[in-house]
């Protein structure tokens, strides 16, 4: 199946030799509900304005559709873009923004009218045909936004962060009518980018994780957030212990790595041969710990100090002090709360088969194991 | 108590006081003058004559013709004119370091005197001119070319002097414009021609109309260029300076009742054209 969206080897640079995107390949398909990911500056909006068009890109291939966009201007392209500030036009009531692209395309009035109000309808909107931009609400402005991009059905839809303006409620609603709409609607990809994780995460057919310019992996969310590739999608994607440590033995499908916290065993690492004595990144996902008042006989298991809570509704993050005054989370459902007391000792332990040991810190170049884990 | 709640408003006073004695009233005074009539040794006496013999003179179409068509032409013209050079400054010129150099050269010729800069135009439009040397150089004419002193000189002059209103307006609407709200319609299928009427040039035209109305209010009020370049075409306000010297203050103050009238209406027409009041929130 060909992608209706494929990039090879992209490359933007911006003024002063900046490189924006350094080679960046992705395949998107029909039907698909995309997510770029990354925090601010990784360059998921620089890629998403290149495939709109706004932008242009200096190396590399973009096809929509199968046909190459190198000079295409962003009006020829089957794509529309929803853009982050909503940029609706000021001097248009919400009718004639949500027609302005129909109009643009030379359709007749009235086939205009029921299609706008088709989607008005949708999106909740109906009834405010005749307000303006200014005299509408922070929610109500998004949504003409999207119907706006959305009214023109075009084969690739890009949402540009649709969720950062907005308090957590209307996030949480928007969020949910984005994938109803998906579902709704057939033949159309949306390409989104966030640098919410929990967004990214809930929204995602498939994500790519991006960094620097560069995508640190792409797949399945569950994919991302259970089989890491580098230690920077690894703690972008959901919450995770990280301990910094060497390989120290390689059996047939383990590892043991020595951190700071004792001798911890893992899977083995998929990918290279000569793996003693490699700088590595140990990881556990903290609903993986199971807390204990003696040590039980697990795999591996670690005496520490009860610290604090974090209260999350329906779980509870419980803060740990390991030996070295290394911190460990552990995440608990509510119900199921034992009483802790602050300053005792407790035993965290989980199977091997659970935590992973990632070589790679990163896919840029020169990003430090040790660095990354401090956060230096 | 007093001073705490109506403080702010005593820092409106003397720009108020200004405006009361020095525009409002004296505004007054000349509509009431024109409804009067003098007599020698009589008492003044209020009458609609004055306005009866304005509009019965056979002068009247003439000069009413010259005053507001040369000074909308003029305005039109200076728009025309001023609009691609403040779209060029504004979107296709991104060092703000140059933008700024070009708009110090644009302010250039006001630092030069009034006189000299109205002098200036013989060695340019004279009969032994730039432009008409020009001419003859390139074989276009072969005897000078009247240039000076006609209804075009005056055209060509105010063009020159009243562009920089034009300029800046447009170009302060422009520069306001979200870059996005572009981006939005270039995605929303709009080709570059429908992106700059649907969205530049509608949202400039705030912009516009204040530059309209700065070049048509200065050139209604000029007289002087009109009475040295225009070749004896007549204008309201000469009309009126020329009453006005010969004492029949009546009768001029008649005409600048009619012009000021005339220029509100026109205004007005234009801002209800324009619902510039949606534009600029």
């Amino acid at each position: 199946m060909a992608g209706i969206v494929e990039i090879k080897r992209l490359v933007k640079r911006y003024k002063g030799n900046v490189l924006a995107l350094k080679g960046i390949d992705l395949e998107i398909y029909r039907d698909e509900f995309f997510v770029l990911m990354g925090p601010s500056g990784c360059g998921k909006s620089t890629l998403l304005k290149t495939i709109a068009g706004i932008l242009d890109y200096d190396d590399g291939e973009l096809y929509i559709n199968g046909k190459d966009m190198k000079n295409v201007p962003a009006y020829k392209r089957d794509i529309s873009l929803m853009l982050e500030n909503y940029a609706l036009f000021p001097h248009m009531n919400v009718f004639d923004n949500v027609a302005f692209g129909l109009r643009m395309l030379d359709k007749d009035e009235e086939e205009i009218k029921k299609d706008v109000m088709e989607t008005l309808a949708l999106l909740e909107l109906k009834g405010l045909e005749k307000r303006f931009p200014n005299e509408i609400s922070g929610g109500q402005r998004q949504r003409v936004a999207l119907a706006r991009a959305l009214v023109i059905r075009p084969s690739v839809l890009l949402l540009d962060e649709p969720l950062s303006h907005i308090d957590y409620r209307l996030q949480r609603r928007f969020a949910s009518l984005l994938k109803d709409i998906h579902r709704q609607i057939s033949g159309t990809a949306f390409i989104l980018t966030t640098h919410d994780q929990h967004h990214g995460l809930s929204l995602a057919d498939r994500m790519a994780i991006m960094n620097s310019g560069l995508i640190e992996q792409v797949g399945h969310p569950e994919e991302i957030y259970n089989e890491p590739h580098t230690l920077f999608s690894a703690r972008f994607v959901g919450e995770v212990n990280t301990f910094m440590g060497e390989i120290q033995e390689v059996g047939a499908d383990s590892v043991w790595v020595k951190t700071d916290i004792g001798y911890l065993k893992s899977r083995k690492p998929n990918a290279a041969d000569n793996l003693v004595g490699r700088r590595v990144g140990y990881i556990i996902r903290p609903e993986k710990i199971k807390i204990s008042k003696t040590g039980e006989n697990a795999e591996n298991s670690v005496k520490c100090i009860f610290e604090y809570l974090n209260y999350f509704g329906h779980y509870v993050e419980a803060i740990f002090r390991a030996p070295h005054n290394v911190r460990i989370k552990s995440t608990i459902p509510t119900y199921n709360l034992p009483n802790f007391k602050v300053e005792d000792e407790y035993w965290l332990s989980w199977s091997a088969n659970d935590a992973r040991t990632i070589i790679k810190p990163s896919v840029v170049e020169g990003v430090d194991i040790e660095d990354l884990i401090y956060g230096r | 108590m007093f001073i705490e709640k109506y403080g702010k408003y005593l820092l409106l006073l003397p720009g108020l006081i200004i405006i009361v004695f020095f525009l409002i009233l004296p505004l007054i005074l000349i509509v009431i003058v024109s409804f009067m009539q003098i007599f020698t040794f009589r008492e003044p006496t209020l009458t609609l004559q004055n306005y009866i013999d304005f509009v019965a003179s056979p002068q009247t179409p003439t000069i009413l013709l010259n005053t507001f068509g040369m000074s909308i032409g003029t305005a039109l013209l200076t728009l025309l004119a001023g609009y691609p050079a403040a779209y060029v400054l504004a979107f296709k010129i991104e060092s703000i370091k140059i933008r700024n150099y070009i708009i110090s050269l644009l302010l250039v010729p006001f630092f030069i005197d009034w006189n000299a800069r109205t002098i200036a135009w013989i060695p340019i439009l004279g009969e032994s001119g730039a432009v008409n040397y020009m001419l003859q150089a390139l074989n276009i004419v072969r005897e000078p070319v009247q240039l000076l002193f006609s209804r075009w000189t005056l055209l060509i002059i105010w063009l020159q002097t009243n562009i920089l209103f034009a300029i800046f307006p447009i170009y302060l609407a422009l520069i306001r414009i979200d870059p996005d709200l572009i981006n939005a319609a270039r995605v929303l299928k709009a080709p570059p021609h429908r992106v700059f009427y649907n969205i530049i040039f509608k949202l400039s035209l705030p912009g516009v109309v204040v530059g309209f109305t700065f070049v048509f209010v200065n050139t209604l009020g000029d007289y002087i260029t009109p009475a040295l370049w225009a070749g004896g075409i007549q204008v309201l306000g000469l009309s009126i300076s020329s009453f006005a010297a010969n004492f029949v203050w009546p009768y001029a103050a008649t005409q600048s009742t009619i012009l000021i009238l005339i220029a509100l209406a026109v205004l007005f027409v234009l801002f209800k054209i324009v619902d510039i009041k949606k534009l600029v929130e």
